[in-house]
């Protein structure tokens, strides 16, 4: 059966190619999309591993990022860092608060890398105070979090993520052994770094990320280093506060610290911003995919019905000799399948050799494949769609007509 | 001949409405995709007010220092701006402003937040703002670091000053402005001039910024004609490579780019000296080729039916002498008529598209418009992609055999 079809194509070999580069570059088009979705969506019911609800975080501009060696008065500001924590913490509306570098759905990363083994493993990190596991719901699966006690540690107290434990330190239990950290410039010294405890996740992008290593270092805010570049605030109000208190607190910081500037954000507003910003691009090529199809679609259905057309004598002849009508439709739809299916096997040879080649980073192999299966079910679907209308037409010309057709 | 073409291609446009139909979606859909990038590029890159002068005007939005080691990119500091940009040799006017920063007002107890830059007084000679009130600040209020502001009318309005502010107090970020001016909105995507708020640049809370190399300023400098920016980039060059640097151990280059918005955005390294203008610009024409190879396949395939069920009058047609040239021209035009009336009908779908977009507030402030030059983009457009898709349909028909395809019988 499919022989036939192939000879049949074979037959009109040249209009055919150009049918069967459509599909192709259908395919492409529709699993560019698909792959991009399906991404995202993979990601999306994967755990966060920490919670925002009532989250607000506050941006304290204190104009450090002087030149090196060009610090005003450290100090001061430390001492200006404390005078507004506790100013934060005496409102009623204020339940936790915390000082870290980097936040859930904020713009910047903390990046660092550790030899294990002769591997190159990679990390984000974010340095941040105790109060940190209150503000963002953090839930431990081993260990302990940070607490007042590790201020008389000779070590610095680390917490990872699971899957960063499981890079380092493979089956064995993380807890109470050294993290390795990278090799230090000549002239540095290094503090060891000791796993306290393991949490589940954290993706600091929020739920459209990929997961990935992650460690958390406690940091004290008497430290000069540290406090300088905590740049921070995140805090966990009562539910239910408005932004009238924004501005009560705003105001209440400015006192206390006249010279630096702020900025008060829900968690929820930047989460918001994150998702937008992420999916914009894949609406709008979700959108232009979309005409595309329709595009396609209504381009093969003219194809087709112009080629029954002229195929009508053919196909009375067909129906002369016995075809019935089903018949005749089966092979005006498999005609078409088949080019579909030689379009889809070429595209997804080709798409194949993306992750072999290396060209795609972060897409797992779950998704790639399922991303090829639903684009070539949606190619055999527009295919098929594409063919029903004119293989309507192929039998509604009766075949006695169809044998003296001009 | 050409009437009687344009006639024929009429006539047949008319003929199967099914078909033609489906290539005019096509193919104004395709023009509508293309021209809507390109009215985003235009509105990011063409000199339209404030940017009046955009084509003698450069700008440093970013520098560097290289060390061996380690290499520390941020936007340029005030000092680096005040000691090596002033009075290059051929500029007209030279202006320093920060980046912008969002700040906070909470007025009556709701939360407005502002894109605040704070400018020089030169800034608003160079750029030209549409005032619907009172008037820029001045180099003396920058002197005297006054809490002066000029704002737009959507600051105005969000931040519920009525119809006049001119002379209003605003708290912005903890400080208290007076309102001197009010300027139309800028579009968000413009990075010179976009802000909804300006102040004098002394206004800052604390005056650190003036120490700093590397920071957050940012540099405009009018030419007086395009022949003088070359000599000033290599000035401002050599200027920089004689800089002293403070920390010589670890750094020892400095690098400030002054370059057109376009360059700019082009260059994806600091170290190398070409801007990569001309990548971008291959890559934005590949993409736009890229985008049209599957629409170009689509109508090809149409165009191609097409012609086979003409074969009888194309066998006529040779068997009275046509040639294959004069057959392949006639169907060119043919589907060049196609593709210009795809044309008109896609430039009246990208203004309704763009209208919805600029609306849709995903990109603040932007006021997507079709102007003459994205029409002749348009049309050029159209041309090539018309050209493209009948060449290869056109010689398929002028190879059929006038035999078979007066019987009809084409393959």
């Amino acid at each position: 059966m499919i022989r036939h079809y192939l000879k049949l194509i074979w037959n009109r070999r040249r209009s055919n190619l150009l049918i069967t580069i459509e599909i192709f570059f259908s395919f492409l088009v529709v699993f560019g999309v698909v792959a991009m979705a399906a991404y995202y969506g993979n990601n999306y019911r994967r755990p966060l591993g920490f919670t925002i609800d009532d989250v607000w975080v506050v941006n304290i501009d204190a104009k450090l990022q002087g030149l090196p060696g060009n610090q005003p008065n450290p100090q001061g500001i430390i001492e200006t860092g404390r005078q507004l924590r506790l100013a934060v913490v005496e409102f009623p509306e204020v339940r936790a608060l915390a000082s870290c570098f980097t936040v859930p759905y904020g713009n910047s990363r903390w990046m660092s890398t550790s030899k294990v083994g002769g591997r190159e493993i990679a990390y984000s990190m974010d340095g941040v105070t105790d109060g940190f596991a209150e503000v963002f719901g953090l839930t431990l699966v081993q260990g302990r979090w940070f607490n007042r006690d590790d201020d008389a540690a000779g070590w610095d107290p680390v917490v990872v993520n699971e899957h960063l434990a499981a890079d380092v330190f493979d089956t064995v239990n993380p807890v109470g052994r050294t993290f390795p950290q990278d090799k230090p410039s000549p002239g540095e010294k290094q503090k060891e770094w000791r796993v306290v405890g393991v949490i589940r996740e954290f993706r600091q992008d929020g739920e459209l990320a990929l997961p990935e290593n992650y460690l958390m270092i406690r940091v004290r805010l008497d430290d000069v280093e540290s406090a300088l570049s905590l740049g921070r605030l995140p805090i966990k109000v009562r539910p239910g506060t408005t932004a009238a208190f924004e501005e009560r607190l705003v105001k209440r910081m400015q006192e206390v610290a006249r010279d630096w500037s702020f900025e008060v954000e829900p968690a929820i507003d930047m989460r918001e911003q994150k998702l937008r910003d992420t999916l914009t691009p894949l609406i709008a090529a979700g959108v232009i995919a979309g005409f595309l199809m329709l595009m396609v679609a209504l381009g093969l259905t003219g194809v087709v019905w112009q080629s029954v057309t002229q195929r009508t004598r053919e196909i009375g002849l067909r129906r002369a000799k016995g075809a019935t009508i089903p018949d005749i439709r089966t092979q005006v739809m498999g005609e078409l399948a088949v080019m579909a299916t030689i379009a889809v096997l070429l595209g997804a040879a080709i798409v194949v050799q993306f992750p072999l080649l290396k060209l795609v980073g972060n897409v797992t192999a779950g998704v790639y494949a399922a991303s090829l299966v639903i684009s070539s079910l949606s190619i055999y679907l527009l295919t098929l769609a594409s063919a029903w209308y004119p293989s309507r037409m192929a039998t509604s010309v009766p075949p006695a007509e169809a044998l003296h057709y001009e | 001949m050409l009437k009687n073409y344009l006639k024929i291609a009429f006539k047949v446009l008319l003929r199967r409405k099914f078909f033609t139909f489906v290539s005019l979606f096509g193919i104004s859909f395709t023009l509508v995709v293309l021209m809507v990038a390109t009215a985003m590029l235009d509105h990011l890159f063409a000199p339209l007010p404030p940017e009046v002068n955009q084509d003698r005007t450069v700008s440093i939005t970013r520098a560097s220092m290289f060390g061996d080691r380690s290499s520390w990119s941020a936007s340029a500091g005030y000092r680096l701006l005040d000691q090596y940009v002033r009075n290059l040799p051929g500029a007209e006017r030279t202006s320093f402003f920060k980046s912008p920063d969002q700040v906070y007002s909470y007025p009556n107890g709701n939360k407005v937040r502002v894109f605040l830059k704070r400018t020089d007084g030169e800034f608003w000679r160079i750029l030209r703002f549409d005032f619907i009130e009172g008037a820029p600040y001045t180099a003396d209020d920058l002197e005297s670091a006054r809490l002066v502001a000029v704002i737009t009318r959507t600051t105005r309005e969000r931040l519920r000053l009525g119809q006049t502010a001119m002379g209003r107090t605003i708290e912005v970020d903890g400080q208290r402005f007076r309102v001197v001016g009010v300027v139309e909105d800028v579009p968000r995507l413009r990075v010179i001039p976009f802000a909804e708020m300006w102040a004098p640049y002394t206004t800052v809370k604390s005056d650190s910024y003036k120490a700093e190399l590397l920071g957050e300023f940012n540099a405009i400098v009018l030419a007086r004609d395009r022949a003088a920016i070359p000599g000033m980039q290599e000035e401002l060059k050599s200027r920089l490579a004689r800089a002293e640097l403070p920390d010589p151990k670890s750094y020892k280059k400095l690098v400030a780019p002054l370059e057109s918005t376009f360059d700019a955005m082009a260059r994806t390294d600091l170290r190398t000296e070409d801007s990569h203008s001309e990548r971008l610009w291959l890559m934005m024409a590949g993409g736009a080729l890229l985008f049209m190879l599957l629409p170009t396949v689509n109508l090809i395939n149409l165009n191609v039916s097409r012609i086979m069920e003409r074969a009888s009058e194309i066998g006529v047609r040779k068997a009275f002498g046509a040639s294959s040239r004069t057959l392949v021209g006639q169907f060119i035009v043919e589907n060049l008529v196609l593709t210009m009336v795809g044309g008109v009908v896609g430039f009246a779908a990208s203004i309704l598209v763009l209208r919805a977009i600029s609306a849709s507030g995903v990109v603040p402030y932007a006021d997507f418009r079709l102007n003459y030059r994205i029409f002749l983009y348009g049309i050029a457009l159209a041309v090539f992609f018309g050209v493209f898709s009948g060449v290869y349909p056109a010689w398929r028909m002028s190879r059929l055999n006038p035999v078979q395809a007066l019987k009809g019988a084409a393959r």
